[in-house]
Parts: structure tokens; C-alpha cells; sequence
């Protein structure tokens, strides 16, 4: 399949679906973008065919389908997750399974050519038993009390299953790493802009960094070239949790895990915010994913993980001084 | 009557009795000279100093800005001063191992006595798996092989050590280890170290060698499932079996306690001479005399028929264990003592 003339980008309003849309209007033959999602992305003005639409309506695939189909779209990129987990668990589900199954079965009833939906490699789960290296064969164990997480494994089951009764799709599922950049925040980088981070007592996992720069040229690549197939979407390089808030000049507060845990079920308390107690797992195990497929498949990123931390701290600091 | 109901007699002296001290009898004069000859050291001291301290320390204030610029540089370097800037993939340290280095040379030369024995068996180049007899509680072997391997076989480079689960997954001690070079032991790492070239050792007794009893000391337990045999053919690397005598003494398991275990969440606690009489001073090695014994790599035979692999494997492992039961018995033989 050649570049398609006619892309759809579901969640434009994200970080991710504005950056990547802009991304595609600067190339050479830009193609047509549709875009789907609940508010119109204001910065897109114009450039885009923007729809304004539902994913947990419980007739979107019908709608989606025909809208897909009589615009002529090729390629789809489903990018509606949500960028903090919410307590909200029965939203969670409606949007994140629900919304992705909609999306799925309208893109089988217009006949897309090529699906690319991102995934996170936090659904391999943190464990203390993890291979340092995780594969993408590797089972996705998810995290028991992360409904985000949970919500995200089956969407990547479902994703597989339809893989499999669609052959004539190309498949594309991108798991990235926690994403970081200048103009970027969710859950992860307000956690990590605090003065004094909490960290687990005792534990120091490596972490992993994918510049958000990055993330959005291998978006870019998968929906314009072709590339079926499951990757790990990682920088080079892994940090340990110490050595990045060093770097950061951040102070750590390590606390007891059941400490932490406790104040973080209570967001009002703990003042962790929007981050369930199962976070704090993430920063406790090792949850490393291997890269090697998806740097010989979409090429060396140009940030490592040292250098897409530093360039982070970096934005941040400037926006303290402005 | 009794003597007690008596007035106290001034010839009877108590048996205890505090004799108080005259008081210091100066006067003014003394304490005028004392007073002088202070000044006068003062100066003395003063005098010797070189001219910018002696103004700072004539003034009567301390320069806080200057004290809290530095409070503040310091801080925001801490911890990056016992950090190294680059760790491997593996999230070893290669600063804080040569730091380390002074240490693990006296541990190995002086507080062990290492004897190491036929090293001119192992292959001087390429990646090569070593498979060694675990003992002791805390993976001194496991470090110690390392530094001996890196010491004394320059070609091979440091080799990483590989951990049971019931250590990697201790709070506290995994960072530490991590740093240090071990890594969990799991297929997936073994393949990924010996696949960039570098050598790795091997305990496949696991968590069950670290654990023996005194009792049961230089008896190897089973050997795992084969996965050793298995990552060498994978990998097509040579197997060298080693023979570590004396870390079994370091931490003499006498026996080991469930009950108070249970209630601490542990799977149990070791009863050695020292660790829980002493507290955690119990925790240091004792200086046993360790004797490290080399021997030759083991050619593997490809199996041929895909449904004898796993028994070719099962064979290779046992005769394996066979092998490194014997270096362990001849390291044995050439101590006097568990001290010489």
C-alpha cells in the first residue's frame, strides 16, 4: 500500500492528535486529515475535517463507519485514551474499551487499509520477576488495581482478535514507554515536576524515556508507511529513579510502600493527584521494554533516555523562570 | 536498747561519706594572669594565620552568604557524587565498581585468602558461561567470582553474576546488587548478556544452594532445569565449570526458623553464629579461607534429533554437577582448616 491520500486521527485533541496532525499537514503531499474527537482542536483550525464526535455512544461504529467510508479514509490512528487514569472506572472502560471496539468495527465495516493504535509498555506490568529486557512476545500482565491498565490489555486483546479475522488490514500496535517532552504533560511529568518526589523505600528500578518528539515520528511513519506488526516504542538507554531526580536537582522523600500507597488512595491527603496507588508500583519494579524491533523498524530515536530526561527538566525549568 | 536508737556519736565516722572538695581558692590576681596569657595564645595562633584567613577570622561574623551558596551547590550535587553519570543497560555501575575495586582486592587477597587454582583452563576470549556451586546467604561468591574472573583473566572483561529471585527482589539490597553487577536470573538476560559478548556466571542450584544448612555444606543440590546447558548451546558458548570453596562458612546456616519468619513475611530466617545475636554486625562474612577452582570447559554435544534434546540436556546437566562437585572436593582437600 502506497501513502495514503486520506488519514484519520480519532482523539485530535489530545497532545498527541493535534502534534501528529501537524506533523502530517508539513509534509511534502500532505494527506487529508479527518479528525474525531469531543472539543475541536483550536490550533488545527481550518486544516483539518474535524468531526465532533462520542466514541461511548453506544451507536459510534455505525456512525464512525459511514463517516469513514464516505470520506474516502485510508489509514485510522487511534489515539482517544485518556492522558491521566480518572477514578471514574466505569468512564474509563467506556471510553478506553468500549470507544477502541467502536473505532475497530467501523474500520472493518469501511474497509480501512492500515489501523496504528498506540499502546503503553506499562501494560507488561511491573514486576520484581520481570526479564530485564521485555519483549513484545512477552504476556501483558497489566497491573491488577490500574483499571487504565487493565482497560488497555484488553483493548489490546481485542485489537489482536481483529487482526486476526481482518488480514487484509495492516495492524500496527505501538507500545510506548513513558513519553516526555517540552510541551507534553500528563500524569507522569506532573509527578516527576514536584519539588520533593516520593519515591518507595528501598527500591531504585531502572526507568526508560521516549522523547515525545520521537513518539510522534514513529506515529507518523506508521500511519504513512507500512509497518504491521507489535513494537516497543522505547528510547535508547535505561536510568535508574535516583539518578534521573539528580539529575533533576529534585530532592527524593522516600517513604515506606505502605505508607505511600495508603496517602495515595487518598488523593486529597496524599496530595498524589490523579495517580492511583498503583503508579507507585511502576516506580518500584522493572517494567523495561526491548526496543530492538522498533529501532530497526522505525529507526534510531534521536533523543535517549538521558537526553529526552534532560531536555524535560530543561522546559521545565524555563517555565519556572518565565 | 540498740546502738541505733542512740544519738549519733561524733567518734562513730559513717561508713560513707562525701568528702566534699575544697573550693578553688583563686584570687583575683590568678585569674587576671589566666586571662593574659589567653589573649596572648590568641595572638599567637592569629599571627601564624595567612592574611585572608586572619581577616575572616578577626571579623566577628561568619560570611552566611557565602556558607549558604555553598550549602546550596552542595546539595543540588548530592547524591550525583557517589552516582556515576552512565549505568549499563543492565543498570551496573561501572564508577562504583572500580571504586569498589580496593575493597574487593582486600576482600579477596586479605580477609578471604582466595586460593585460586587452574585458571589457565578457562578460554582467554569470547563470551563463556561459568557455572559455579552457590553458597552462603548474602552473593559474596557470586562478586567474588566476578573480580577474581576480571583480575586475573583480563581478556574476558568483568563477567555479571546471576541472582535468584529471592535476592533481586529484596528492597534495599536489589539497587545495591544491581549496581554492583548482578542481574536476575531469567533465560531472556542470560541470552541478552552472552549474545553482546560478555561472560556470565551461573548459580543453578538458585535460592536452594544459598540456603542449605551447614549440614548439608559442599553438596550440591539440583541443578535447576537444564536452562544453563540450554543458554550455552543456544548461545554456542563455552561452559567452565567452578568450584568455590569457603563462602559455605561464611554464613553457616545452623538452622533456620519458620515460625518467627511467618509472622515477618519472610520465607524464613537463617540462625547463624552470629546474625541474629549480633544484629546486623551478625550480617558481615566471617574471614573463612575460600579455595576458587577452575575447571576445563565442558564441550557440549548438538543434539540431533530434536526429541532427544531434552535428555541430552538433563545428561549434560548432571554430569555438570558431577563435574563441579568434584573441583569442590578437591578445593576441600587443599585446606588444613576452614581458616588455612
Amino acid at each position: 500500500m502506497s501513502a495514503p491520500t486520506c488519514v484519520a486521527i480519532t482523539g485530535l485533541d489530545t497532545y498527541w492528535g493535534t502534534h501528529l496532525a501537524e506533523r502530517l499537514l508539513e509534509r511534502e503531499r500532505a494527506p487529508r486529515i479527518i479528525g474525531f474527537d469531543l472539543h475541536r482542536p483550536l490550533r488545527l483550525a481550518g486544516r483539518v475535517d474535524f468531526h465532533r464526535f462520542d466514541l461511548t455512544d453506544p451507536i459510534a461504529d455505525a456512525e464512525l463507519a459511514h463517516l469513514l467510508s464516505s470520506e474516502g479514509v485510508e489509514a485510522l490512528i487511534h489515539l482517544a485514551f485518556r492522558t491521566s487514569p480518572t477514578v471514574d472506572v466505569e468512564e474509563d472502560h467506556e471510553l478506553e474499551t468500549i470507544g477502541s471496539l467502536h473505532v475497530m468495527n467501523a474500520s472493518a465495516s469501511a474497509k480501512i487499509r492500515r489501523l496504528v493504535v498506540a499502546s503503553s509498555t506499562m501494560l507488561y506490568g511491573p514486576r520484581a520477576v520481570n526479564p530485564n529486557f521485555l519483549s513484545e512476545s512477552h504476556p501483558l500482565s497489566g497491573h491488577p488495581d490500574a483499571h487504565c491498565v487493565k482497560n488497555r490489555v484488553e483493548v489490546e486483546r481485542l485489537v489482536s482478535e481483529w487482526a486476526l479475522r481482518h488480514r487484509d488490514t495492516e495492524v500496527t500496535v505501538l507500545r510506548s514507554c513513558w513519553a516526555m517532552g517540552p510541551g507534553h504533560a500528563d500524569y507522569v511529568s506532573r509527578y516527576f515536576e514536584r519539588d520533593v518526589v516520593p519515591t518507595i523505600l528501598g527500591h531504585d528500578p531502572l526507568l526508560q524515556l521516549i522523547h515525545a518528539d520521537d513518539l510522534l515520528d514513529v506515529y507518523e511513519e506508521a500511519l504513512i508507511g507500512s509497518h504491521p506488526g507489535v513494537f516497543n516504542i522505547v528510547g535508547r538507554g535505561v536510568l535508574p529513579l535516583s539518578t534521573l531526580l539528580a539529575l533533576a536537582g529534585r530532592r527524593r522523600l522516600p517513604l515506606p510502600a505502605s505508607v505511600l500507597y495508603r496517602a495515595s488512595s487518598q488523593p486529597s491527603q496524599g496530595q498524589t493527584g490523579d495517580r492511583p496507588a498503583a503508579f507507585f508500583d511502576y516506580l518500584r519494579h522493572l517494567w523495561v521494554a526491548d526496543g530492538e524491533r522498533g529501532w530497526q523498524e522505525f529507526g534510531e530515536p534521536v533523543y535517549s533516555t538521558r537526553e529526552t530526561w534532560m531536555s524535560f527538566v530543561g522546559s521545565r525549568k524555563l517555565q519556572a523562570y518565565r | 536498747m540498740t546502738d541505733r536508737d542512740q544519738a549519733p556519736d561524733d567518734n562513730v565516722i559513717p561508713l560513707r561519706r562525701h568528702r566534699r572538695r575544697p573550693a578553688p581558692d583563686f584570687d583575683e590576681a590568678s585569674i587576671d594572669a589566666l586571662r593574659d596569657a589567653l589573649e596572648d595564645l590568641r595572638n599567637q595562633i592569629r599571627s601564624r594565620l595567612p592574611e585572608a584567613d586572619r581577616v575572616s577570622a578577626g571579623e566577628p561574623g561568619i560570611d552566611w552568604f557565602g556558607l549558604f551558596d555553598e550549602l546550596r551547590s552542595r546539595i543540588s550535587t548530592l547524591g550525583m557524587r557517589e552516582r556515576s553519570v552512565e549505568i549499563d543497560e543492565f543498570g551496573a555501575d561501572a564508577e562504583l565498581l572500580i571504586r569498589t575495586r580496593p575493597l574487593l582486592d582486600w576482600m579477596s587477597g586479605s580477609y578471604w585468602r582466595i586460593e585460586v587454582q587452574d585458571v589457565d583452563r578457562v578460554p582467554a576470549t569470547g563470551p563463556v558461561l561459568f557455572v559455579a556451586n552457590r553458597s552462603g546467604l548474602l552473593p559474596y561468591d557470586g562478586l567474588m567470582l566476578a573480580h577474581i574472573v576480571e583480575r586475573m583473566i583480563p581478556g574476558l572483561g568483568r563477567p555479571r553474576h546471576m541472582l535468584a529471585d529471592g535476592l533481586i527482589t529484596l528492597p534495599f539490597a536489589q539497587p545495591f546488587l544491581a549496581r554492583m553487577g548482578g542481574i536476575r536470573a531469567c533465560r531472556e538476560n542470560a541470552d541478552r548478556t552472552l549474545r553482546t559478548g560478555r561472560s556470565l556466571i551461573a548459580f543453578p542450584e538458585g535460592a536452594k544452594g544459598a540456603t542449605k544448612t551447614f549440614r548439608e555444606r559442599y553438596r550440591l543440590k539440583r541443578f535447576g532445569r537444564g536452562g544453563v546447558v540450554r543458554a550455552a548451546m543456544d548461545n554456542h558458548v563455552q561452559l567452565v565449570p567452578v568450584g568455590i570453596v569457603g563462602a559455605e562458612e561464611a554464613h553457616p546456616i545452623l538452622f533456620k526458623s519458620h515460625t518467627a519468619a511467618r509472622m515477618l513475611g519472610l520465607p524464613f530466617i537463617p540462625i547463624t553464629p552470629t546474625f541474629p545475636v549480633l544484629g546486623p554486625l551478625g550480617l558481615l562474612p566471617l574471614p573463612t579461607k575460600w579455595v576458587v577452582v577452575f575447571g576445563d570447559p565442558i564441550e557440549l554435544c548438538e543434539p540431533s534429533d530434536a526429541d532427544d534434546e531434552e535428555l541430552i540436556i538433563s545428561r549434560s546437566t548432571a554430569a555438570l554437577r558431577d563435574r563441579i562437585q568434584e573441583l569442590v572436593d578437591q578445593g576441600l582437600d587443599c585446606r588444613q582448616s576452614v581458616w588455612d
